[in-house]
């Protein structure tokens, strides 16, 4: 199974710099929570990771190598970034058809994962009727779909239920627990708490802290008190 | 939602090659509704355009000449070239419905390689617009064929040169729609490039032609028209005299040379941009 590295990254937009000499490792068999306040560096980070953004300095990759060199990408990662990154006139099922095509999976696999998220029954609509909860699941069932090593989901719990938001930390689980590599960025830091392992947490592009949850915690206050108190001190 | 088991067993196999990337590419035109309601437009605004220019032959107040002659004729049937500029909509609306639709990310997650993408939807938008020409090319030459029978005239234009002009308009749009591709790509946003492609095709070129004569048959929508046999001039607004179209292979070399050339500079600028 894969690892992430990120090494040195650093990431400039003008005069913003949005990510400053970021390191950090995800290891396989563990679901690591990606923390940050808003402008942290979280989407630019996954965005060079998965070769949609280039980085002025340092190196992204997955399994040693940059999405880009990957032999076989979808099976190799799967992601979920944008929930609206769907064309509206299109089927679900036809979105899936896409992906089947480009990660040549069987075509049963898309039967596969249109059950596994809950939107068989909504696989012939159009996807500009969704609501974004279904929107979410369409995107991991894009992202599960070619069986990856690696799941890198950036707020995948937007617009999920309560049911949703349970199922999708069982699934993350379940992913890990087979020996996936899951990096999952999220704002939701209750909900971060009951299902990650560790975590990694940043602050205007640069690592505050990164570590198992137990052992951030174990003074005895709990993950968001640990995180404000963690990014406060990064900022003064 | 069913229990979640792993892992979820899926065929392995290498990564694909442009071909894949061009039949990715052919799925999702063919999976939304866009392709067939602009092909739809040409189906219909080939006849209308054709049976108004028709039913103005001969006429003494203006319009095209007479349809017993050739003139008249090769008006007729030669002319109607929406599909070229539908062809052109077409392609643009392929590249930069990407942006629009915030697809992007998705479609460089499954094909990193984005020189590939470019090309496999240049050749994407070829064969939509070949479709197009097809389509326009017969409903124009239906039109004509049916307007000169009713007036009891016969068909002073030969089938080898009737052949010509069907190829020479699938061609044209073809370029036309891989050419639309790039601008798509180069520009990015799909407003902006439609209304562009309009009023390149409908405007510019027939000023710059009007202005400078000699220019004309080098003019890339001129230039494709010219390949379905419509004379100068007759799908822009301005008259032409004088001046000769390009032959069908120097107009056709034009045209790839304007695809690679934008493809190239594409492929160089926007299209290595940061997908945020």
């Amino acid at each position: 199974m894969a690892t992430i590295q990120i090494r040195g990254l650093v990431k400039r937009f003008g005069p913003v710099t949005a990510v400053n000499g970021l390191s950090f490792d995800v290891t396989p068999g563990t679901v690591t929570g990606f923390l940050g306040p808003n402008g942290a560096g979280k989407t630019t980070t996954l965005r060079i990771l998965l070769g949609l953004v280039s980085a002025d300095a340092g190196t992204a990759t997955i399994d040693g190598r940059p999405y880009r060199e990957l032999p076989e990408p979808l099976h190799q990662a799967g992601a979920v970034l944008e929930a609206a990154g769907f064309h509206p006139g299109r089927t679900a099922r036809a979105q899936l058809r896409i992906q089947a095509l480009a990660a040549d999976a069987d075509a049963s696999r898309i039967e596969d994962v249109l059950d596994l998220v809950g939107l068989a029954g909504a696989a012939d609509r159009r996807i500009g009727g969704f609501s974004l909860g279904m929107r979410q699941r369409l995107g991991l069932a894009t992202a599960l779909l070619a069986d990856p090593e690696v799941l890198i989901l950036d707020e995948p719990a937007n617009g999920l239920d309560p049911e949703g938001v349970r199922w999708l930390r069982g699934l993350l689980r379940g992913f890990a627990a087979e020996g996936g590599t899951v990096l999952v960025s999220s704002h939701l830091l209750a909900e971060v708490a009951q299902t990650v392992d560790s975590v990694v947490i940043i602050d205007g592009g640069r690592l505050v802290a990164q570590g198992p949850v137990a052992e951030l915690t174990a003074g005895g206050a709990g993950l968001e008190e640990t995180f404000f108190q963690l990014t406060r001190e990064a900022s003064s | 939602m069913t229990e979640l088991v792993f892992p979820i067993t899926a065929p392995r196999a290498p990564r694909g090659g442009f071909t894949r990337a061009v039949r990715i590419e052919l799925l999702k035109l063919t999976s939304t509704r866009l392709g067939y309601g602009l092909l739809a437009v040409v189906a219909v605004l080939t006849p209308v355009w054709t049976s108004i220019a028709a039913s103005r032959a001969g006429s003494p107040s203006g319009g095209p000449e007479p349809l017993y002659t050739a003139a008249g004729q090769t008006t007729i049937i030669a002319g109607g070239v929406w599909s070229m500029i539908i062809a052109l909509v077409l392609g643009v609306t392929i590249s930069s419905g990407e942006f629009r639709h915030h697809t992007a990310t998705n479609t460089y997650l499954a094909v990193p390689g984005r020189s590939r993408v470019l090309a496999a939807k240049a050749v994407v938008g070829a064969i939509g617009g070949a479709v197009y020409g097809i389509v326009g090319c017969l409903t124009a030459l239906a039109v004509g064929l049916s307007f000169t029978a009713a007036d009891g005239y016969r068909l002073v234009i030969g089938a080898g040169t009737l052949a010509d002009w069907g190829i020479g308009r699938m061609v044209g749009t073809a370029l036309l729609g891989a050419i639309g591709v790039v601008v798509g790509a180069l520009v990015r946003s799909q407003l902006a490039a439609v209304v562009g492609v309009f009023v390149w095709t409908l405007l510019l070129e027939s000023l710059i032609g009007g202005l400078f004569g000699a220019a004309r048959p080098y003019l890339p929508y001129t230039a494709a028209t010219s390949l379905a046999g419509t004379p100068l001039g007759e799908a822009g607004f301005s008259p032409a005299s004088g001046v000769a179209p390009l032959p069908f292979a120097a107009a056709t070399a034009l045209l790839v040379a304007i695809a690679l050339t934008g493809a190239l500079v594409a492929a160089r600028t926007t299209v290595r941009g940061d997908i945020t």
